[in-house]
């Protein structure tokens, strides 16, 4: 394991590899800052710019986006209070009152440093723990697969914050635009209503692009008066002793490595992605804390613990996708499809098939942590300005890169039209309150969860062993049992409101 | 009826229709589960899953209406892309691009002044020049050519 580790590390460090990597780890750093362009639509818009590449470089690219992403938020959050990315929000809590007591460079230099360490703690548990889980799941047949792609829609769909009905019917609608086309099986066109345009059903790369750019830009344009641009409130020092930040992290060791575990194990569980793992760090962080209420008023434990985890979620949302082929949340359904553009198809065979390719991604994953440290040195206060690029051009500029995005896939202007419908969907669903990361997974998965559904039945048509085959039966109790779960929070919920509504309408 | 019964409604009219759609498709020869099979039992879900969506509307209380947003530029934003994604095959990458990225930049900030109109319009040729020389000439794809320009 190892030495394929040391040679696919001096792979990725040629040139051919590493300029990709450079350059998807900075535009990754530059989304990220970006408020309102998130780390999906960043791995969106780079994508088509790595169709033409071969597939370790292209993966390369997405890797260093997506860990470059993670650590991009943090920089507006600390200085400007506005977290680049979700999985930033935490980050804010201490890293801007840290900023505004005239620290921010510590507060910047505090998040990058936790970033690279959790980032590479996370790479320990993604390398170890890969191929162990992707040998396990060599044991599933078709009854197992579809019963961990159920658990996997059922636990995202469960999981939204808005009302788990909506969850679920957003994943129906993700399922159900993959049946549209060619059955999966056979190849029998259906559900084509005679339209060509129909009967070569839908890519879901377009998809992916209209349903998140659109409900993205569309309800930032809402807002349009009050969000055309950000003013850089200031033009802030960020020169601070590197040694004295590494050592105000290392020296608080248990926080590094629990919060590092909350991110890895968030990022493992499908349905809860990196947002959750920064939130649920922090809190513990304050849990654990001596002096918790210090918390929220700019100390290190906060910003260390938020950034840390983030950046090891994405480790731990690397070992789901490469072992089971299954995404945990937007961002990794849009990871997941990126490696299946590029010709790989994740699972448990992949590692074991292609040990190139899966020892690659791992060797750009730990390769992207100092190439992120160097760009953010070099580009901090750059990745400030950009954020007061006005969203008057902002805007036309990101459809245009979703357009060829989506043309460039097979160069047809089919593939444009189905971005405009989704993107119409999307906004729609947004408007009405339908989560979308369930969609997106029903879309990744559909095919899949057909394909298992059928060759399930077609070797044994008794449904029961569903239920009997021990693997199976578990996963399919685990996706009753999130469901049960986010019922019962649900209605909890539901019940404190109802509490606190009469109390609230009494101050009136 | 609130917006998540309207939305209900629309769910279940069209789980119904692709259910009927279904009903059209030929059994398969050759292995005893048809293509129908799988959207069959989606459909049903769907169908189910909105009928309950439209009947917790109705069971619920009413909450006070939220903030209006500015819809009118959403809209605009949307027909001017519309335009755009029907512009392509006729006018080609370049042309359309050009007039898409200018009319987009226009509407949401509307430009005071020669300057800005300036700004505008070089904002909206670079967009078109740089996207067209990174995909067609360095990454080799071939954008639309327009049949009624010719380029």
């Amino acid at each position: 394991m190892l030495s394929q580790l040391f040679a696919s590390l001096a792979e990725v460090s040629q040139l051919k590899f590493l300029l990709p990597l450079i350059i998807g780890t900075w535009a990754g750093l530059i989304g990220g800052a970006i408020p309102g362009v998130t780390i999906t639509m960043t791995i969106i818009l780079v994508l088509p710019f790595t169709f033409g590449l071969d597939p370790l470089q292209g993966l390369a690219a997405m890797t260093g986006v997506y860990v470059g992403g993670c650590a991009g938020g943090l920089v507006t959050a600390a200085l400007l209070g506005i977290p680049g990315t979700p999985a930033a929000i935490a980050t804010t809590f201490d890293g801007f009152p840290m900023a505004r007591k005239g620290e921010p460079g510590r507060a910047v230099w505090l998040g990058t440093w936790a970033s690279f360490f959790g980032g590479l703690l996370g790479a320990v548990f993604l390398i170890g723990l890969t191929l162990p889980l992707a040998r396990f799941a060599l044991r599933f047949g078709p009854w197992e697969f579809f019963s961990l792609f159920i658990f996997a829609l059922s636990m995202v769909a469960g999981l939204t914050e808005q009302s788990l009905l909506k969850g679920f019917i957003s994943g129906i609608i993700g399922l159900a635009i993959t049946v549209i086309g060619s059955d999966p099986i056979m190849g029998t066109p259906r559900l084509d209503f005679g339209s060509e345009f129909l009967g070569g059903g839908f890519q879901f790369l377009p998809v992916l692009i209209g349903v998140f750019a659109f409900a993205q830009i569309m309800t930032d344009l809402e807002k349009a008066g009050d969000s055309r641009h950000l003013d850089a409130q200031t033009s802030p020092d960020l020169s601070v002793s590197h040694p004295a930040v590494v050592w105000e992290i290392l020296r608080r060791p248990v926080l590094l490595v629990w919060s590092t575990l909350v991110g890895i194990l968030i990022g493992v569980l499908p349905a809860i992605g990196s947002s959750a793992a920064n939130v649920m760090a922090y809190d513990q962080a304050k849990k654990i804390s001596r002096h918790p209420e210090k918390f929220g008023t700019g100390i290190p434990e906060g910003i260390i613990a938020a950034e840390s985890s983030n950046n090891a979620n994405v480790g731990g949302s690397l070992v789901t996708i490469m072992a089971f082929g299954i995404p945990g949340d937007a961002v990794t359904a849009v990871m997941l499809g990126a490696m299946i553009i590029h010709g790989i198809q994740p699972g448990p065979l992949f590692i074991i098939q292609q040990p190139r390719v899966a020892y690659g991604i791992f060797a750009a994953y730990i390769l992207a942590h100092p190439v992120m440290m160097i760009l953010q040195w070099v580009g901090a206060r750059f990745y400030l300005r950009i954020v007061t690029v006005p969203r008057a051009i902002l805007f036309p500029v990101v459809l245009v890169l979703c357009t060829v995005g989506a043309f460039a896939l097979n160069n047809t202007v089919d593939n444009v039209y189905a971005l405009l419908i989704f993107g119409v969907l999307g906004y729609l669903m947004v408007k009405f309150g339908f989560p979308l990361a369930p969609l997106i997974l029903g879309v990744i998965l559909g095919d899949e969860i057909e394909k298992n559904l059928i060759r399930a039945l077609m070797t044994d048509p008794d449904p029961w062993l569903f239920l009997t085959r021990p693997i199976s039966g578990v996963l399919i109790a685990l996706s009753a049992g999130s469901i049960a779960l986010a019922l019962w929070q649900h209605r909890r919920t539901q019940a404190r409101l109802a509490r606190i509504e009469p109390e609230a309408e009494t101050d009136f | 009826m609130g917006r998540d019964g309207a939305a209900g409604l629309v769910g279940l009219a069209g789980s119904v229709v692709l259910l009927w759609g279904t009903l059209q498709l030929p059994k398969s020869p050759l292995v005893p589960i048809g293509p129908a099979f799988y959207p069959r039992i989606l459909f049903t879900v769907a169908a189910g899953l909105s009928i309950l969506l439209i009947v917790s509307d109705l069971l619920r209380r009413r909450s006070p209406a939220a903030q209006e947003a500015r819809y009118r530029l959403v809209i605009l934003a949307f027909l001017i892309f519309g335009g755009y994604v029907f512009l392509l095959s006729p006018l080609g990458y370049r042309t359309s691009t050009f007039l898409f990225a200018f009319t987009l930049q226009a509407v949401i900030d509307p430009p005071r002044g020669p300057g800005r109109w300036l700004f505008v319009l070089a904002v909206a040729l670079a967009t078109t020049a740089v996207t067209y020389y990174a995909f067609e000439v360095y990454l080799y794809v071939l954008l639309p050519r327009g049949w009624m320009t010719g380029f």
